[in-house]
């Protein structure tokens, strides 16, 4: 039997193909937790460095009842919402002036490009210094992650939309409004939603560095950075699966809202 | 008289140098209006330094031989983490491709690594690592894995059964129809993949740098930061999009080659 | 008109977006509220706290001396923010605009952010001859500070830890190169030094906690030559924030100085010791910290000669390691008048001693009859 047809899809019984894909699934994660526990018991290495996943959970639970948890969570999310409202609609400004002006295009685009070129983390200093590092400075910094990939998306995504669509515009004697309203933005719509998906979650990425290089204040990357600090690998563990669960959050609504735009404007 | 005017700017921008001189105006009156306010002093020096300071610190940088040093070590540990992240999602993004079982097993696990922020992950390295090169290289091998793994997934699973089938036809054995059929063909996601893991590897190279380090453009960066020289802070910051231009042309330079090439051996 | 919209689309839109663009570049430098008066402290407590500890600064916070000064005046709020960062960080606030106050700043951070243009003046001293210790790995084999040639250790570049480090090593010979340092925080340095990834670092009492731990000895200490090799903090005030409100600022200074009266009299010294360790840290690390030492010989608010030489001194340093670029004029940057009419207004002008350039006594104090438990 040649190795190719293994990947043939099988024919599928009702309910047994969903039962065996998430013990499937399950079974790797399930192996890593078996193997972690292990180390723990047989003190390969010392508890203070890696505590075992029973005493992540109880820290969990310690943390979660404590109520500083749900104002930590609430404050990062805020900071994401806020930086990423505030650099989506900079980059979508950008993004359609770019996408609509041949002038524009042409006397900017060749700085932005070599601005996209920085690394995000570079501008962390200057902005601490230009805001501060509380919550402007870091709101600053989530704007600016979320800026770049909604200006290149939907400059791209309006570029891509066939001249025949323009042209029509203008024989309708559409104004600039009409033109962007009626025809830019809904026929890049597409290209838009991708690339508002992108800065939402590298705005989550951004709030996360933030937290951890600006100063302490209420949030689950002040978690991390508190549990470094007092050296509680237990709550170090517990923020990173908090952080990691919250962007698992981000991420699957993001794919789904780009789901439900797409296929509403098909419809 | 507009006519004649766009007739200039469209003649002009049809060549390479003409557009690169248009694409040049607009910093360049940047520069004019940042030297200008820094001469006159309206705004406070440690706000924005002058433009003259931050010439003046990467000429001092550059011949004290410290631009060099760091900016080499910088590259090399982003090579370092990106050839081993790359190649083992390479690997790991071809199985998963391929098999379906290998898919059920270890999707729903890498969907949560993959939400894993690398950078609350250093940390962590530090304490398992140490604050050496091991950990960096390691925290930059894992954020280029996983782009990589996805897009390889992606481009490789995508590859039309018509193909594979044909290969089988042709009897080609798995390893020859794997690098001369399904590979080739999911070359453009692979170069995505390897795109994004390289962004990936560069940003983090500079964050895990501004943590602990003792030299690279993120120290010079965080050094700056911490002396408040904010004029070596922005010329590090100038520099890194230099050597992040540089290094991201020539992996788009490799992939045009490839596809040419590949496109050659049709 | 058959024209095509897009055409001449850019005139409009352009200005538009630069000018929203400008608007919030400038709305995030935003200056100082009229009715707060914002402090800064550059250091936390030991889990991150705000609370500080080892100079007048952290018993005038602790004690609530600002706020007790300001009760009476509803329409003025004290903020204390406590920086993580340290001096540097403090100093990025300074210059967005975000403090009156820089309470507790150190020498270097001070020295720099004036090179660099930083307008603030100086009002008072919140400690000299403030000790640093060298903790290191039991197992790194280092006794003295010549065996750190070739061994890593951590220091926090642009904090007066860094200065006086500095100043240690050059006076033993070494110097930045010879030992490889790692630019880290308190607490990553304090994380790297118990898993072992550096060998040592300088620091103050969280060291000493460490190594009632058992994960650090310490290897060396500046207590015998504080006097040389000391770290010194003072307080500063913007010069917008006084010329806007030089009522205010003589107010503050009034607060600090009584502070400062009680934390100089051995008679409050395990008082003091509380105060302090509100930052986390047990009562019984200050008293290792002070043994043999009066605590008005480092909680000293006054502007003497001695004083004005060492930052003279730093300067000069800071500029020969090259962590400035520029001269600084340091005459200029102290202003005692408030702290002369607060000490008028106290009937304090004798009671802390006075020193001269050299750290000769000048003049006796008070304070220096004061003793241990006579409450």
């Amino acid at each position: 039997m040649s190795w190719i047809t293994l990947t043939r899809a099988r024919p599928a019984r009702s309910l047994w193909p969903v039962v065996r894909r998430s013990v499937l699934g399950l079974a790797l994660p399930a192996l890593l937790l078996v193997v972690w526990q292990g180390i723990c018991v047989a003190r390969l290495l010392p508890l203070y460095i890696l505590p075992s996943p029973v005493a992540v959970i109880a820290r969990f639970a310690t943390e979660l009842s404590g109520g500083q948890f749900g104002t930590d969570v609430l404050a990062s999310l805020a900071r994401v919402l806020k930086g990423f409202f505030l650099g989506s609609a900079a980059g979508l400004s950008f993004g359609v002036l770019l996408g609509l002006s041949r002038w524009a295009e042409r006397l900017l685009a060749p700085l932005f490009l070599a601005y996209r070129q920085i690394a995000l983390f570079a501008w962390v200093p200057l902005l601490s210094m230009w805001f501060g590092g509380g919550e402007t400075g870091k709101i600053a910094f989530v704007t600016l992650s979320a800026f770049a990939p909604v200006v290149v998306n939907t400059w791209r995504a309006i570029r891509a939309i066939p001249d025949s669509l323009n042209e029509l515009g203008a024989v309708l004697t559409f104004d600039r409004l009409d033109q962007i309203s009626l025809i830019a933005l809904p026929g890049a719509l597409p290209g838009i939603v991708t690339g508002v998906r992108s800065a939402l979650i590298y705005a989550w990425l951004a709030t996360v560095g933030a937290e951890l290089f600006l100063d302490i204040a209420p949030g689950m990357g002040g978690r991390l950075n508190e549990g470094r600090d007092k050296f509680e690998i237990d709550l170090m563990l517990v923020a990173l699966f908090v952080l990691t669960g919250l962007g698992l959050v981000f991420s699957q609504t993001a794919a789904l809202i780009e789901r439900r735009l797409v296929t509403w404007r098909l419809g | 008289m507009s006519g004649s005017r766009s007739a200039v700017w469209d003649r002009a921008s049809a060549s390479w140098p003409g557009r690169a001189v248009i694409g040049l105006i607009v910093p360049a009156l940047l520069g004019v209006v940042w030297l200008i306010t820094a001469q006159k002093g309206w705004l406070p020096d440690q706000l924005l330094p002058s433009p003259v300071a931050v010439w003046q610190a990467l000429v001092d940088t550059a011949t004290s031989g410290d631009l060099w040093t760091n900016s080499l070590i910088s590259v090399t540990r982003v090579g370092e983490g990106f050839a081993i992240g790359a190649a083992l999602g390479l690997i790991l993004g071809t199985v998963l491709g391929l098999s379906r079982r290998a898919r059920e097993l270890v999707d729903p696990l890498f969907l949560l690594l993959a939400q894993v922020p690398p950078l609350g992950l250093i940390p962590l390295a530090i304490l398992a690592l140490g604050i050496d090169e091991a950990m960096k290289v390691a925290v930059i091998a894992w954020a280029s894995f996983i782009p990589v793994v996805l897009n390889v997934k992606q481009g490789v699973g995508d590859v039309p059964q018509s193909l594979q089938e044909l290969a089988e036809v042709l009897t080609f054995g798995p390893w020859y129809a794997l690098t001369r059929v399904v590979l080739p063909a999911a070359v453009p996601p692979i170069f995505t993949g390897l795109r994004e893991g390289l962004a990936n590897a560069w940003q983090t190279m500079v964050a895990a740098e501004l943590f602990a380090s003792t030299e690279g453009l993120g120290y010079m960066l965080a050094l700056g930061r911490q002396l408040f020289q904010f004029d070596m802070v922005l010329a590090v910051v100038l520099v890194l999009g230099v050597v992040g231009l540089a290094v991201n042309g020539t992996l788009a330079l490799v992939e045009r080659r490839l596809l040419r090439w590949q496109g050659q051996a049709a | 008109m058959n024209k095509d919209p897009r055409k001449g689309f850019g005139h409009g839109a352009a200005v538009t977006v630069i000018a929203a663009l400008a608007a919030f570049a400038v709305a995030g430098a935003a200056a100082a509220e009229p009715i707060s008066i914002r402090f800064g402290y550059p250091g936390v407590g030991s889990d991150n706290r705000p609370f500080a500890n080892g100079d007048i600064v952290a018993v005038a916070h602790a004690g609530h001396y600002i706020e007790d000064e300001f009760a009476g005046d509803p329409d003025i709020k004290i903020e204390w923010t406590f920086f993580r960062g340290a001096g540097p960080a403090l100093n990025e606030s300074l210059a967005s605009g975000h403090l009156d106050f820089a309470s507790g700043l150190g020498d270097l951070p001070a020295i720099v952010g004036r090179s660099n243009g930083l307008q603030t003046r100086y009002l008072l001293t919140d400690k000299v001859r403030d000790t640093i210790y060298l903790a290191v790995r039991p197992e790194s084999g280092i006794e003295r500070i010549e065996d750190l040639a070739n061994h890593r250790l951590s220091q926090f570049k642009g904090t007066n830890l860094q200065l006086a480090a500095d100043r240690v090593l050059a006076a033993h010979g070494l110097s930045e190169r010879n030992a490889k340092f790692i630019n880290l925080d308190i607490g990553g340095s304090l994380a790297a030094l118990t898993t072992g990834s550096i060998d040592g670092t300088f620091g103050s009492v969280e060291l000493l906690t460490l190594r009632d731990r058992g994960i650090v000895k310490i290897a060396y200490s500046t207590k015998a030559e504080a006097a040389n090799f000391g770290r010194h903090s003072a307080i500063y005030v913007t010069e917008a924030f006084e010329k806007q409100h030089p009522e205010l600022v003589q107010r503050v200074v009034d607060a600090f100085v009584k502070a400062a009266r009680f934390a100089a009299d051995e008679v409050n010294r395990s008082a003091v010791f509380e105060l302090w360790s509100k930052s986390g840290y047990p009562g019984a690390v200050f008293a290792e910290d002070f043994d043999n030492e009066r605590l008005a010989n480092r909680l000293t608010p006054v502007i003497d000669p001695y004083v004005i030489s060492r930052y003279k001194d730093l300067a000069a340093r800071v500029r020969e390691y090259g962590l400035v670029r520029k001269d600084i004029d340091v005459d200029s940057w102290f202003e005692p008048k408030y702290l002369d009419a607060a000490l008028k207004a106290q009937h304090l002008e004798h009671f802390w001693p006075r020193f001269d350039a050299d750290g000769g006594k000048l003049t006796d104090g008070e304070v220096e009859k004061t003793q241990v438990g006579s409450r």
